[in-house]
């Protein structure tokens, strides 16, 4: 079984971040409706129950905004009541709760984005750019952990000559500045050293060949083609201007013709492409064991 | 991949990209694209400067030492939290672009910017993050001559940057939230993010005052210990 985050990193990052890009950009509050309810089932399914914080506060985007939007925005024509003179009109209460909508989908796919693309996914795309870049890349986040682990050996240090006194403020943020001012110091020399084994070892010489876990298969095209396929069809529908809609003087929604559902239909696919996958692969499994 | 392979186009690109893309992004965007757009190509704008600046430095002799240093000083400049919200990413990347040269500091501020936002959280402001704190240490990279031998002046472009930092990052914000761009706007927009703009500043200014001495320091003296 091949779950979502086994399949190539390539293929997952464009569908992740085209579902993304045009909830970023389209204020079609079914079309955002929809990537929020399919953003928190893929949230949901990879990442399971739990962080019930994190969806009290995306969840309750939406509301906020509806809620604090008509005590700035005076636009619109359909007045609910006054608040010190001010009107509050029905058409800003709606366009903040779409506002709201779109940045609580937004963060939910940016959330997958960043629970699916590990920082060894990131660095096998950035290969294709350029190999090079790759490897400071990796090293720098290598190093991240090497220097905490160094850091917390300096402190020990510190605190073994006295110098280093905890829960005083002053105290603590110039032994804080003493500890980096060392860790600087430890870190250049030491990446001096790995230079020059890097050298030693014959690195920089001639062409270098590279080896990687990410296979490209059938199923990556498959689901790379199912992405730019339902994306195209989206795009193409909103550059018509069939999902354009106007929030003030009044809110107007745009004409329910063919190409609006066409691209809602497409727009739902593509963001249903992470659960689709997972459950033809549970469905294959779980046939090819009631068999055996 | 996306390698230029001409060295004089690709040296026009590194300098024409910087100058042409922000006065571009900021002034004629929005004379010249529909409004409902402008997010999307501000979008694409930023990424296809930042895949171009960073697709040459495939073809850069930047020798290994320097390399591994860049990745030092990136990891550093994420780890190097004194305070949340406070860190020093923007002091390092200007030292790193006076002493390792302009790409190394273009580098570094980009390549911090991914790194923390792993911390802080990926979005659709990483881009913009990224070439802003490139863009600050290739400029820092280009002036390093001046600003190595008056503390005032680093001082100014620490201040500058930070501000510079905030107000680039307000153009994003403006279009993510109304969806367009007009003077207007990013007027309101600059007015709600000043406290965060002062705090950009300053913090950039107590950093490049700390930082300085120790760091430039430490950086010449590797320079001169193993002659990069």
């Amino acid at each position: 079984m091949r779950t979502y985050d086994a399949m190539n990193p390539a293929a997952v990052a464009v569908q992740l971040l085209l579902t993304a890009c045009i909830t970023v950009f389209c204020m079609e509050p079914l079309l955002l409706g929809v990537s929020l309810c399919c953003a928190v089932g893929c949230f949901l399914m990879r990442s399971g129950a739990g962080h019930k914080g994190f969806h009290l506060f995306a969840l309750g985007i939406p509301l906020l905004f509806a809620l604090l939007n008509p005590l700035w925005n005076q636009h619109g024509t359909s007045v609910l009541f006054f608040i010190n003179d001010r009107a509050i009109t029905k058409e800003a209460l709606f366009f903040g709760f779409v506002t709201g909508l779109r940045l609580a989908a937004v963060l939910y796919w940016f959330r997958i984005f960043s629970d699916l693309m590990t920082s060894e996914k990131l660095f096998y795309l950035l290969r294709f750019l350029s190999p090079k870049l790759a490897l400071v890349f990796s090293m720098a986040v290598r190093n991240l952990t090497l220097f905490r682990q160094q850091m917390r050996k300096i402190q020990a240090a510190q605190k073994g000559l006295g110098l280093y006194r905890e829960k005083h403020l002053i105290d603590d943020v110039r032994g804080g500045i003493r500890v980096f001012s060392v860790l600087i110091t430890w870190a250049l020399e030491n990446g001096i050293v790995t230079a020059a084994s890097m050298t030693a070892r014959g690195y920089g010489t001639g062409r270098r060949t590279s080896c990687t876990n990410f296979r490209w298969k059938r199923q990556d095209a498959v689901l790379l083609l199912c992405t730019l396929l339902f994306a195209g069809v989206v795009i193409v529908c909103i550059s018509r201007g069939s999902l354009d809609r106007e929030f003030y003087p009044v809110s107007v929604p745009p004409e329910h013709g063919f190409c609006w559902y066409t691209a809602i239909a497409a727009y739902t696919l593509l963001a249903l492409l992470p659960v689709l996958h997972e459950g033809k692969e549970s469905l294959i499994w779980y046939r090819l064991r009631s068999g055996i | 991949m996306l390698v230029i392979r001409s060295e004089r186009i690709r040296h026009i690109l590194g300098t024409a990209l910087p100058f042409a893309v922000m006065p571009a992004l900021v002034l004629l965007l929005p004379v010249g694209v529909q409004a409902e757009y402008y997010a999307l190509v501000s979008f694409l704008m930023v990424v296809l400067a930042l895949l171009l600046f960073l697709s040459g430095f495939e073809r850069k002799e930047l020798g290994t030492r320097r390399m591994i240093l860049v990745s030092v000083m990136t990891a550093l400049s994420v780890i190097g939290r004194l305070l949340p919200l406070l860190k020093p990413i923007t002091a390092l990347t200007v030292l790193s672009a006076l002493y390792l040269g302009k790409e190394a500091g273009f580098l570094v501020g980009a390549m911090s910017a991914v790194l923390s936002n792993f911390i802080m959280g990926q979005g659709p402001w990483t881009p913009f993050q990224m070439l802003a704190w490139g863009l600050i240490g290739l400029f820092a990279g280009i002036v390093s001559a001046p600003l190595r031998r008056s503390r005032i002046l680093l001082y100014g472009y620490g201040l500058l940057s930070g501000a510079a930092y905030s107000m680039l990052l307000d153009v994003w914000t403006t279009v993510w939230t109304y969806k367009e761009f007009t003077l207007h706007e990013y007027a309101g927009v600059l007015v709600t993010a000043l406290p965060y703009t002062v705090l950009y500043a300053v913090s950039n200014l107590l950093f490049l005052m700390i930082f300085t001495k120790p760091v430039g320091d430490k950086l010449t003296r590797i320079q001169k210990k193993y002659g990069l």
